[in-house]
């Protein structure tokens, strides 16, 4: 059987500016996401990795080329929702507490806040996070801050997981548990995962590893291994 | 050199902050500035109207036993003094004329002698009604007694020798009486309660041939004054002015050893006007001081938006091996410059301000006050700046834990200090108190006694709305940090409409920065309490300026028939025909014993006056105006008297009131009745002590008479001067017509002919800025700080609704927050302001006036900003959410 394809890039490319100081991030990349895929994207910094990611989440437009999200809908029907982003930096909002920040996918898609209080603390759970429920991202470390934005991602039951360098902030230690909860969270949804990285340790963790390099996706360049 | 190359980096990088701090500093110098420099214009216009006014300045009186020509000679060596001359007193036995086939006499009067030049050297001192401008001039009010015209002979009567025969060339009027013919040197309760009734003047020669002879032998009824005007290069403030004329008036008697008493007009003038311009002080004092109060707040507040990138920057800067000195210096530097061009901006700004409000872009009357105020706002701007930025960049430099700083989002565990110990409390209580100890009787804000140069000023009393704002602002802090702590339910359910299901998370998210909503909505109660209480004061102050010049003068324009002349209320049908007279009321004028005591006697027609003049009913005490005026139609013998009348004669409703009034059949008195219904205290063109108030048609029965002192003209709406030219064209110097708007100059005080309006201008354009910066910029600049949450939304997949029911949520809890408590605050402030000022205001107020179209506008302005600051920011939110991904 045919795995689904989630995400179609055809030919898309990403141009910031214009002119001679136009910067190129994405050029002529074409590619598929199917479903249950688990793909790290590596390169080095500047290559475009964020930029790709961001189109794929439908935050951003090619400037040429075109993406589709043929197993999930239009852009507009992303987030919340199939899609779920988990972004580079800190990402909680800081005076909503745990439990709210993990919960509020939900209430922006419809949710009732009871209803989505209880799918939040479900998630904290899976990942071990219930201790933190009633803290503020302030009183969060950056790697619990981090694990919390995952059980975000995984509250929203989404069909596709895309983590913008989860780790890049974090040590090894911790980056490695936030890479655990990532991949509990896929495989728990059975979602397909991208995760963008320049850390060869967290790429080994996913079966699956594209490379880009000054703009452009090498998706031959893959090597399995057990997840 | 890093200084240089930091501020070409703010000035690159951070040209925003630097800007909206600047134009912080530049409202605070504006305000200051323009204010000061009304304060300043306003003093040396009182000073300039004030002396203006004075027709002789000095009028020195030669005592008994010395040679006047050395009075005279030492007067006129005395310093400032320009011109001064030799007037001959001589009091007669009385003035005799015939005319029409009958004999007038009148009682005693006072016979002048005036040298040559004497009239253009003083020539306020008479007004030439008719005749001659030379030669014997009789008073209007003589003329009428004796019936006598230009051409006539009159008889003056002197003591012991036989009368004197002159005939008269002119009829003059003498504007300022009460003080040509005071009694020099006697202290004001022994001065003579009216004029004489009687007055005629003569040359100097005439003078002397008459009445030299009877001051050889009764020097008690002749005397001689010098009269003296002076050099008017004074100070431009009234009290230095003051102080400089009444010092050279002790100096030349002390140089007269004794051969003269100086009366000093000029000082009594100005010392009337010194305690308007310390009121004018006061007003700058409560009225202008909040505004740049609140503009240092605002300045603070933008400023303090980039407080955390430049701790960042600091840390930075350390770490590369910066010392504290260093990084202090850098704030400094920043501070100068912001505080330099915010001066420099806010001048420009008072200056513009000046020309459109006051008509001028001076900072003040003289080159010393300009200087003074200009950079007296300056150095303000410059320390506003120093403690907004500079400060702060002192204190981040010295703290170890830079990364600390202070938290405006998150768990708010602890409440401030102040707000444990309860301060917003005991500053309302201490307000309260200070309050009630200057509402008690006998309380006066400015105290400037007859004679004394010194005067004093209960700046006490200042203290009473400052508690008050201080500790308005902190309760609403309290409120506002109660209502979002403990009142989540009610937030939650209040924004369900606006949020929906999103509801319970923007109550969480407003909860958690409701120390950065507070700080907001306090600044909005504060721009709101003040704008509320400055247009209430101005307002309430313009609508008595209004009232005490239409009691003074009675109406929009009001026609004074001469004394003596025989106009009866059919009168009011030729004035009714000039164009723009919309009602005339015609009312009566005639004197009346009560006992010994002769009062205005004021016959009005009931059916028309209380709408014609538009009676108050303040103005009385017992009833409403339209219910007294009513018992003077119900019984016609009715009357209304003064309060001291009452008290004097134990009056009780439905006494009976014999008064004596002149027969106009046999020009006797005789006893008429009345009956007492009521107190009237004040009374269109009445005099402010005791007057009564009778029905009309009842007097002109009793008296056989019902000739009209004055007609008062309704020009519904028409200009009174334009109405006035064309009645002064109609009745021509018959009678003599005034209209409100020149009277209010005229006999108002000094503080009522600068008039607020220039003031009330300044004040309410920079409080409608104040408002749009408080609440517009305020609320900008804090979705601002968090912007990075709207961003994280966004990209978690928040829609513009759901994004903006955070923002309109926050946006409308502090703008009506902070209007409704600035509402509350600014109505208590006003009432505190106008009971504390209530020096000002002249009568008191029985209510106060509220502009609504100006607090309309300012709600306006203030939602306005409110809606473009909240637009604005859901407008930059809805940008491609990558470009603000990236941002973060």
């Amino acid at each position: 059987m045919t795995a689904e394809v989630l995400v179609r890039c055809g030919g898309v490319a990403r141009t910031f500016g214009a002119g001679p100081g136009a910067v190129v991030a994405v050029r002529g990349v074409s590619c598929e996401i199917l479903a249950h895929q688990l793909v790290a994207v590596t390169g080095p910094s500047g290559s475009g990795k964020s930029t790709l990611l961001h189109l794929f989440a439908g935050l951003d437009e090619p400037t040429a080329g075109h993406v589709s999200w043929p197993g999930i809908g239009t852009r507009t029907e992303l987030r919340p929702g199939p899609v779920a982003v988990v972004l580079q930096g800190p990402s909680l909002i800081a005076p909503l507490d745990v439990v709210e920040n993990v919960a509020l996918p939900l209430v922006l898609g419809g949710a009732s806040q009871h209803e989505a209080d209880a799918v939040a603390r479900g998630a904290l759970a899976r990942l071990g996070l219930e201790a933190l429920a009633a803290k503020l991202p302030e009183e969060l470390s950056g790697g619990q801050a981090q694990r919390v934005a995952v059980a975000r991602a995984l509250a929203g039951r989404p069909r596709l997981i895309l983590a913008d360098e989860p780790t890049g902030q974090l040590d090894h230690v911790n980056g490695a548990i936030v890479v655990d909860a990532l991949l509990e969270a896929a495989r728990h949804l059975d979602a397909a995962l991208v995760v963008t990285t320049h850390d060869v340790l967290v790429a080994d963790r996913l079966p699956e590893r594209w490379r880009m390099l000054d703009g452009r996706l090498d998706t031959r360049d893959t090597r399995r291994c057990s997840a | 050199m890093l200084g240089l190359t930091w501020l070409r980096g703010l000035a690159a990088r951070r040209r925003g902050r630097l800007l909206a701090t600047a134009a912080g500093i530049a409202v605070a110098v504006g305000v200051l500035a323009s204010i000061g420099s009304f304060l300043s214009a306003s003093k040396a216009t009182m000073t300039r109207r004030s002396i203006a006014d004075v027709s002789v300045d000095w009028q020195v009186e030669a005592q008994p036993g010395f040679d006047p020509t050395v009075v005279l000679d030492r007067v006129r060596r005395a310093a400032g003094v320009r011109a001064a001359l030799p007037v001959g007193f001589a009091t007669t036995t009385g003035f005799e004329a015939s005319a029409g086939g009958t004999i007038q006499t009148t009682g005693p009067g006072v016979v002048i002698g005036l040298p040559d030049g004497y009239r253009a050297a003083f020539p306020a001192v008479f007004r030439d009604l008719t005749g001659a401008r030379a030669g014997v001039l009789v008073a209007q009010q003589t003329a009428a007694n004796l019936h006598a015209a230009p051409g006539d002979t009159v008889t003056i009567g002197r003591a012991g020798m036989a009368p004197v025969l002159v005939r008269v060339d002119g009829v003059v009027d003498v504007p300022q009486a009460d003080s040509f013919f005071q009694n020099v040197g006697a202290p004001v309760g022994a001065q003579p309660p009216a004029p004489p009734d009687n007055v005629l003047v003569m040359p100097a020669d005439q003078w002397h041939a008459q009445f030299d002879p009877l001051g050889a032998q009764r020097p008690d009824l002749v005397h001689t004054q010098v009269h003296a005007r002076l050099g008017h290069q004074l100070a431009s403030d009234p009290s230095a002015a003051y102080a400089a004329v009444s010092g050279r008036a002790r100096n030349l008697e002390v140089r007269l050893a004794g051969a003269g008493l100086v009366g000093d007009n000029l000082a009594a003038t100005l010392g009337a006007a010194r305690s308007d311009a310390l009121y004018a002080q006061m007003l700058f004092l409560f009225l202008g001081l909040p505004g740049a109060v609140l503009a240092g707040m605002l300045t603070a507040t933008v400023a303090g938006v980039g407080a955390e990138r430049r701790r960042r920057e600091q840390s930075l800067l350390r770490a590369r091996g910066a010392t504290t000195t260093q990084l202090v210096r850098l704030g400094v530097l920043e501070a100068a410059v912001v505080g330099l061009v915010g001066a420099a901006a806010g001048l420009r700004l008072a200056r513009l301000v000046g020309r459109l409000a006051f008509g001028t872009g001076a900072f003040g009357a003289t080159t010393g006050a300009a200087i003074g105020w200009a950079s007296g706002a300056a150095v303000a701007g410059l320390a506003i700046a120093a403690a907004t930025v500079a400060v702060p960049a002192w204190r981040d430099a010295r703290e170890i834990t830079v990364v600390a700083g202070r938290r405006s989002v998150g768990r708010a565990t602890r409440r401030p200090r102040w707000a444990r110990l309860g301060l917003d409390v005991w500053l309302l209580l201490a307000s309260g108190v200070v309050f009630w100890l200057t509402g008690r009787g006998g309380y006066k804000l400015v105290l400037a006694p007859e004679g004394v140069p010194t005067i004093s000023v209960s700046y006490w009393a200042f203290a009473g709305p400052a508690l008050l704002w201080s500790g308005a602002a902190l309760l609403a802090w309290r409120l506002a940090d109660l209502v979002l702590g403990r009142g989540r339910g009610l937030i939650r359910r209040s924004v369900r409409p606006l949020a929906g299901n999103l509801c319970g998370t923007v109550a969480a998210s407003m909860s958690r920065q409701r120390r950065l909503l507070a700080r907001a909505l306090v600044l909005v109660t504060l721009t709101a309490s003040f704008a509320l209480s400055t247009a209430v004061f101005n307002s309430t102050y313009r609508q008595q300026a209004d009232v005490d010049a239409r009691l003074t003068n009675g109406a929009d324009v009001t026609v004074i028939e001469s004394p003596g002349a025989r106009v009866g209320p059919a009168g009011a049908a030729r004035l009714a025909k000039v164009a723009g007279v919309e009602h005339v009321e015609p009312i009566q004028h005639r004197f009346a014993y009560v006992g010994a005591d002769l009062q205005d006697l004021y016959g009005v027609r009931p059916a028309s006056i209380v709408a014609a003049t538009k009676l108050q009913d303040a103005y009385f005490v017992g009833g409403t105006a339209r219910k007294l005026i009513s018992t003077l139609s119900a019984r016609p013998d009715s009357i209304l008297v003064s309060a001291e009348t009452v008290h004097d004669f134990q009056l009780r409703p439905g006494d009976r009131l014999m008064l004596r009034l002149q027969d106009a059949r046999t020009k006797q008195l005789r006893d008429v009745v009345f009956h007492y219904a009521g107190v009237a205290k004040e009374f269109p063109t009445a005099p402010r002590d005791s007057f009564l108030v009778a029905n009309a048609d009842y007097v002109a029965r009793t008296t056989g008479s019902d000739d009209v002192g004055s007609f008062l003209v309704d020009t519904g709406g028409a200009s009174p001067q334009a109405v006035a030219g064309r009645i002064r064209a109609v009745v021509g110097a018959e009678a003599k017509v005034i209209d409100i708007r020149t009277s209010r100059r005229i006999i108002g005080s000094s503080l009522t002919s600068v008039d607020l309006a220039g003031l009330t201008k300044v004040e309410l354009g920079f409080a409608l800025v104040l408002a749009a910066a408080a609440t517009g910029l305020v609320l900008a600049l804090g979705l601002t700080e968090r912007r990075r949450m709207f961003v994280i939304a966004g990209a978690l997949g928040a829609r513009s609704r759901q994004l903006g029911a955070f923002i309109w949520a926050e946006a409308a809890f502090v703008a009506l927050g902070g209007l409704l408590t600035g509402a509350i605050a600014g109505w208590a402030l006003a009432v505190m302001l106008v009971k504390v000022l209530a020096g000002v205001f002249d009568p008191p107020p029985s209510t106060l006036a509220v502009p609504w179209p100006y607090l309309g506008s300012f709600v306006a302005v203030a939602l306005v900003a409110v809606v473009v600051a909240a637009y604005g920011t859901l407008t930059a939110i809805r940008r491609p959410a990558i470009a603000l991904v990236r941002d973060l």
